[in-house]
Order: structure tokens, then C-alpha cells, then sequence
């Protein structure tokens, strides 16, 4: 089971694991408005910083998640650096300045601006990241339902996400069992001794027994579901919900500002553009 | 065998079974996302995931495709941590649309129905679908979502285009036949 252990089913002990869904589910998505809103590190650093606290808080098995982080950290810095090679100018939008550190050839230029937007972006992706790790690692299926029909969704679609995430350990442990016999019975997975079209063909050969014995559960499932009355009425109630605890009311209080800053922060935005396009710091000193 | 009109194909029944199919599919996009993929070019995998909202679009219609597409592609992100990328969940969306209305065009997988010609039709929509999904919507999306950038996403998007077209024709089109021709073993009997 390669990275889905970070899906928890139960709710776990710590003080954001003990918050209520509604409250993760609308903090987690007011701040990701807040953190796609803008390239200013003044915004962005703040929330990068409480969202590793938090990920500390969680007290989460360092050995599973440490992967994930390194391919994550290694990703997006190979991303920045991809960036930076199609366009070395592709800061000049944000930052307006062109004065340039070092110079390979007439194309490869490292300019001040394109450096110092590569650095807020990549610190951005991270903190994107860093916070969606929190959320999942913090949330069960059915708090995520419970949320998103908080947040005015049809309980329909809360439904559909917390099937998905509760089947998710399943279809891979499917997918796991289908691999390692067809393995067994000759068909080469390695990476290095195929070459990627053969390896898509082969991957058909797996994907076929795992597409119908997922769809073969459908019936059963909603059989189920029918048979306990479900989508017969307009609303529902969650096992997981219970009315807010003091910690909820405090969030309340939180997500409401980080929402009303979003929202001021856009739309003054919108009225009069900012110059240059983001925060940059030789230009306060 | 009643007809359905061409609107009803087009919403889908939201009954039960649509609802756990559109969440098994969501799953399974989870799965592949992770285990099925082979990168390309950075944030673009040749990805196995993008077989699923044909299955789904064939077994329950174009928008529980699309749903499947799109929320599955969130939560994928989410779980592999690639970060939050909504313009491209947007594109996916008008993918998963594209490519999963099989019904509109006669293809019916539950029953057996898939000739050469819902290939050929298939084959083009698939094409057609990642030109418009990732050459147009995404980097429509990345512009008002994101802002600038469009250079890297509009390369990044053909590239996707490129390898889910890949996908949907070397590995889609063997398997809705292989699932064709699984359902299609009852059909033949006639009732007396």
C-alpha cells in the first residue's frame, strides 16, 4: 500500500484531529483560497509555517509520510527548475525587474525578479501542500461528508467522496493481488526492463480484472444503501457531527477573518492593480 | 427495450447505483493516479487513470463522467500530495464529459454494444476531447484561477493532451472491447 496510509478511518486524539468536520472542511477551504490568492510571502509564510506546526500536532508516522514529503519537496523544485528553463523571463510579470545575478549564455539568465518569483512559488506550492496534508491526515470520510454538505453541497456528493475515500485502501489492495499474480504468471512490471508503451499494454492486462471486480461491488453496495432507505429524504444527519465544542467556536471565529481578508484582499485587488504584481522585498528596504 | 431520450442519457440517473459507481470510479481514478502512472514531463503522467471516466461514462452517462473525472483528479492531488490544482480538475471535468458520453452515440458496454464504428467515433472523440480539455479549457482556467504562467501550463497541457490521447486509444479501446464482449455473453438468447 503505497501512500493511502494516510487516510485515517477513525478519529484520532490530538487537538485538530478532536475539531469538528464542518470546521476542517470550511478552514481548509478558506485558506486555500488564501493561499492561491496571492504570490506575497508576507501572506503566504504565516500559513506555511502554522501548517507545519499542525502537521507536528498531528503526531503522524514520520516513516510513512517522510516519502511522500521528499517526492513532493523533489517535484516541485525540479518543476521551478523546468520553469525556469522554458522562459527565464517568467518572473518579469510578477516582479517587474530584470536585473540580472548571473548569466550562462545570451538565453540562460538568472534575473533578480524570475529568482525571487520562483522562490514565493515554490514556497507557495509547499504550503499548498503542507496544509492539504494536514486536512487529510486529520479528517475521516465521514467528517468530510458531514462538511461538504456544510459548506451547502447535496449530502448526494458528500456521499460519492466518502464512498471513494472508504474504497480507496480496498481497490488498491485489489490492484496490489491482481499485479503480483499476473507477475507470477510471467508478465514483466519492471520499470527498466520495459519501455513505456509496452508497459501500458501490459497495464491493460491488469486493468481489466481490477475495472470489473470494482464495478461488481456497485450492486452490492447500493443494494445496501437502498435497503437503509438511502436518498429518500431531502436532508440527512452525520454520526460524526454533534454541535461546536469551544475549539470549534475559536475556528469559527478564524476561518470567518481568513474568509473576510480573502474576499477583501481579491476584490481590492480587482479595483485597483497592484504594481508590481506581488511583495518584494528589496523594494521595502 | 425502451428508448431514453437524448437529455435523459445526457444528466444521468442520480438514483444509488450512479452515486456508488461515480464513487468507485472516483476510487479507482485515486488508484491509477498513483500506482498506474509513467511520467512524462513534469506534472504530466502517461496515466492509466484516465481509462476510468470512460468505464464510468459508458456504464452511467456523460456527467457522472465528468464528476468522476474531476473529483477524482482532487483527490488524487490530496492524496498524493501533488498539491491543489483546480484549473486542471476543471479540464479534466470537460475531459471526462467528452470522452464518457458513449451512450450519446449507441455504444451501450452493459449490454455488449461496441462496434467499429463507436471506435472510430470513440477514437476521434478522444482525440477532440484532450485538444479542447487541455489546449483550451485548462489554460482558460489557469489564466482566471492562477493568473500568467500560460507558456508553461499551455506546453504542459499538449503534453497531457498528447499522453491521455495515448492512453484512451492504445489502452481504452482493447479494454471497452474486453468488457463489451464479457457483458455481451447473455444477449443473444432470445425470450420464448
Amino acid at each position: 500500500m503505497k501512500n493511502f496510509n494516510i487516510i485515517n478511518l477513525t478519529k484520532g486524539k490530538t487537538f485538530i484531529h478532536q475539531l469538528s468536520g464542518t470546521t476542517k472542511v470550511r478552514l481548509f477551504a478558506a485558506l486555500m483560497v488564501y493561499v492561491m490568492m496571492s504570490f506575497d510571502l508576507p501572506i503566504i509564510l504565516p500559513l506555511f509555517i502554522f501548517s507545519i506546526i499542525g502537521l507536528i500536532s498531528l503526531k503522524p508516522s514520520w516513516k510513512t509520510i517522510r516519502p511522500i514529503i521528499f517526492f513532493v519537496v523533489f517535484l516541485n523544485v525540479l518543476n521551478i527548475i523546468l520553469y525556469w528553463l522554458a522562459d527565464p523571463h517568467c518572473g518579469f510579470e510578477y516582479t517587474a525587474d530584470k536585473t540580472v545575478l548571473f548569466a550562462y549564455t545570451n538565453y540562460l539568465v538568472v534575473t533578480r525578479g524570475t529568482l525571487w518569483f520562483l522562490l514565493v512559488r515554490l514556497l507557495k506550492m509547499l504550503t499548498a501542500f503542507s496544509t492539504s496534508l494536514v486536512f487529510i491526515m486529520s479528517i475521516t470520510p465521514s467528517e468530510l461528508a458531514a462538511g461538504l454538505t456544510s459548506l451547502g453541497f447535496t449530502y448526494k456528493l458528500g456521499s460519492i467522496v466518502e464512498i471513494a475515500f472508504r474504497y480507496i485502501p480496498d481497490i488498491s489492495r485489489d490492484y496490489e493481488n491482481i499485479a503480483i499474480s499476473m507477475q507470477c504468471r510471467g508478465l514483466e512490471l519492471d520499470a527498466k526492463k520495459t519501455k513505456a508503451i509496452e508497459r501500458l499494454k501490459q497495464m491493460v492486462i491488469i486493468l481489466i480484472p481490477l475495472i470489473i471486480t470494482s464495478f461488481d461491488r456497485v450492486g452490492n453496495i447500493s443494494n445496501a444503501m437502498d435497503l437503509r432507505g438511502f436518498g429518500k429524504g431531502k436532508k440527512r444527519s452525520y454520526y460524526s457531527e454533534y454541535p461546536e465544542r469551544r475549539n470549534d467556536k475559536i475556528f469559527k471565529l478564524i476561518y470567518c477573518l481568513i474568509a473576510l481578508f480573502c474576499a477583501y484582499y481579491i476584490i481590492s485587488g480587482l479595483i485597483t492593480p497592484r504594481v508590481p504584481k506581488m511583495w518584494i522585498y528589496w523594494r521595502c528596504l | 427495450m425502451k428508448k431514453e431520450s437524448f437529455g435523459k442519457i445526457l444528466l444521468g440517473k442520480w438514483d444509488t447505483k450512479t452515486i456508488v459507481g461515480v464513487a468507485i470510479g472516483i476510487a479507482l481514478f485515486g488508484v491509477l493516479m498513483v500506482y498506474g502512472s509513467i511520467t512524462v514531463f513534469t506534472n504530466t503522467n502517461l496515466s492509466l487513470a484516465m481509462i476510468v471516466p470512460v468505464i464510468v461514462g459508458g456504464l452511467f452517462g456523460p456527467l457522472p463522467a465528468a464528476l468522476a473525472c474531476g473529483v477524482g483528479n482532487i483527490l488524487a492531488d490530496l492524496i498524493g500530495g501533488w498539491g491543489f490544482w483546480i484549473d486542471w480538475a476543471i479540464g479534466n471535468a470537460v475531459l471526462g464529459f467528452i470522452v464518457g458520453s458513449l451512450k450519446l452515440y449507441g455504444a451501450n458496454i452493459d449490454e455488449g454494444v461496441f462496434d467499429v464504428k463507436h471506435m472510430v467515433i470513440y477514437a476521434v472523440l478522444a482525440v477532440l476531447g484532450n485538444v479542447i480539455a487541455f489546449g483550451v479549457v485548462t489554460p482558460i482556467a489557469t489564466h482566471l484561477i492562477q493568473g500568467g504562467e500560460l507558456k508553461i501550463t499551455i506546453a504542459q497541457g499538449w503534453v497531457a493532451a498528447a499522453s491521455n490521447a495515448t492512453v484512451l486509444l492504445v489502452a481504452g479501446i482493447p479494454i471497452l472491447k474486453a468488457l463489451a464482449a464479457r457483458n455481451a455473453r447473455g444477449t443473444n438468447l432470445t425470450k420464448e
